[in-house]
């Protein structure tokens, strides 16, 4: 589903973000990027779903060639692709109701459709009732909960997790694993970026330890 | 599917229109501006222009004659004047005549005559010139002439004055095309800074829709239907308010100068080709400042 092969990321200033990496990630997998902060995971993820493009080496993601794909193209590789960003990215000036509607929206998805996609989502996330609330006067867990319905409403056949669990209590953090399971169960690819290592030991899914940008070990 | 585009197009555009606020109200505001200065010229000199015409084809040269004058003096002077080479049409216009045409002229003041014992007018010959004849010089001269003959008084004619108007008509264009044209492009800056804005202010926005799979064009589209909308808007308000000034202007001429501002030849409002090219104008401007805008601040 995901190949890399030797891939760098140099950014200016002859930052290296992501050194010379080659890995592969099968349809249907769950896989833990893991490693301290500053490692390159966000740069890796960014690069998945061609945020970014990388210095050296190519990129294949659900058989098409990332880093040669045509501006054209990007949309429908975006579309296939949920993510859920380390700071979330959500509007603080509309309702969790439309911040995923924004991506209906995008998506072309009929309006009854929508709304009931919306409602399930937010149901399966547990934020029904909070629904007409403005994420500003959500709590951290509830708004890390609207981005992950967010970067579900396109259906992906790729979902990737930037520090889902980044600033949760350890309950709130197995909740949050526990849904991105049931997400991965029901065939959507996963890719969770965590620094936090003793999650990815409690979960005992396949991890890639990045350190400085370099894929240092893999854990199964 | 294309339902949902077209709403998407209109919710959008009327969002961006909603949160600009008073920067598109400004915006819109300085369009009409623009485009009310270029009209009003436009519309003076369209005018002026078909007034200038009129007069140079109404009010050539003009001979009065002496009311002494006998039939067969009258004849005589008829030949002579056909037979001038810068003379295409000889009318005479008779004492009664001319009383009659002014009374036509004066609808509605005829008083102004009760006074009068008998008719003050003098019979005259109208001449249309030649084409080639038509200069002040060239008149100037036939006029010298003609005063030399029998029976004539005076010899009147406008072509100086024409002349002038002409070259002040001249002159109108050209300054409301260099003003049109620098107006024209302030218009399209304002609407290039009002979009961006725009996108300035939903810059966050516009980032999320291109990360979970917006095109580009989805983007962009509302953004310039927005500019768009916004110079077609001003060009419209400018036309609106163009035509009430033309009309005030028109009842206040005609209320303190009914001889000169009569005519129903007077004052026309510009066509529907003009209108509809002035709106087309502003659309274009608002929708290639807006296309700059968004090249220039939606890049990546
Ligand atoms: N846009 C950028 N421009 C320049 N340097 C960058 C950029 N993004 C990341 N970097 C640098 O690349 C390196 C890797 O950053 P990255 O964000 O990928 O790390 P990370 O593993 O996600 O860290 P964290 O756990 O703190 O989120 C860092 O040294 C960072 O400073
Ligand atoms: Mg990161």
């Amino acid at each position: 589903m995901i190949q890399m092969f030797h891939v760098s990321k140099i950014y200016p200033k002859e930052v290296v973000a992501v050194s010379d990496i080659t890995l592969h990630i099968q349809r249907g997998e769950f896989v833990f990027l893991s490693g301290p902060s500053g490692a390159g995971k966000t740069t890796l993820l960014r690069l998945i779903f061609r945020d970014e493009l990388p210095t050296s080496g190519q990129i294949l993601v659900n058989g098409r060639n990332v880093v040669r794909l045509r501006e054209s193209k990007l949309p429908a590789l975006r579309r296939s692709i949920g993510v859920i960003f380390q700071d979330f990215k959500l509007l603080m000036d509309r309702t969790v109701y439309d911040n995923l509607h924004l991506v209906a929206r995008v998506l072309g998805v009929p309006e009854a459709v929508s709304r009931r996609k919306i409602g399930r989502l937010l149901k399966e996330v547990g934020l029904l009732q909070k629904a007409d609330e403005i994420p500003y006067k959500l709590s951290g867990g509830e708004q890390q909960r609207v981005a992950i319905a967010r970067a579900l409403m396109s259906d992906p056949a790729i979902l990737l997790a930037d520090e889902p669990t980044g600033n949760l209590d350890p309950d709130l953090a197995l909740d949050v694993m526990r849904l991105l399971i049931e997400v991965n169960i029901r065939g959507t690819t996963v890719v969770v970026a965590t620094h936090n290592r003793r999650l990815v030991s409690e979960m005992g899914q396949r991890a890639l330890i990045l350190k400085q940008g370099r894929l240092m070990e893999e854990t199964h | 599917m294309v339902w949902e585009r077209l709403r998407h197009l209109l919710d959008e555009t009327l969002l961006n229109f909603r949160r600009g606020g008073w920067g598109v109200v400004a915006s819109i505001g300085a369009i009409t501006v623009a485009f009310l200065v270029t009209g009003t010229f436009l519309l003076l000199t369209l005018n002026l222009g078909t007034v200038v015409a009129q007069w140079a084809e109404d009010f050539q040269v003009i001979v009065f004659l002496t009311d002494a004058i006998t039939p067969e003096q009258v004849t005589l002077l008829r030949k002579r004047l056909e037979g001038e080479l810068a003379v295409r049409e000889v009318t005479y216009v008779s004492r009664e005549e001319a009383l009659a045409d002014f009374r036509k002229q004066i609808r509605g003041q005829e008083s102004l005559l009760e006074g009068l014992k008998t008719n003050p007018l003098p019979a005259s010959f109208q001449l249309r010139i030649q084409k080639q004849h038509q200069t002040a010089t060239a008149l100037g001269q036939l006029a010298v002439s003609l005063r030399r003959m029998e029976g004539v008084e005076d010899v009147l004619y406008g072509q100086e004055w024409v002349d002038r108007l002409t070259s002040l008509v001249q002159v109108m264009k050209i300054l409301g095309i260099v003003i049109g044209a620098v107006l024209g492009i302030a218009s399209l800056f304002i609407v290039a800074n009002t979009i961006r804005l725009a996108v300035y202010a939903r810059a966050q926005e516009i980032e999320i829709m291109r990360l979970v799979g917006a095109s580009r064009s989805y983007i962009q589209i509302p953004l310039i239907l927005d500019g768009t909308l916004q110079g077609g808007l001003g060009a419209a308000l400018a036309l609106g308010m163009l035509y009430v000034l033309f009309r005030a202007t028109l009842w206040q001429l005609g209320a303190s100068a009914p001889l000169i501002f009569s005519g129903a030849e007077l004052g026309r409002f510009l066509d529907v080709e003009y209108r509809m090219g002035i709106v087309g104008v502003g659309a274009l401007l608002g929708a290639v400042g807006s296309l700059v805008a968004v090249r220039r601040f939606l890049r990546a």
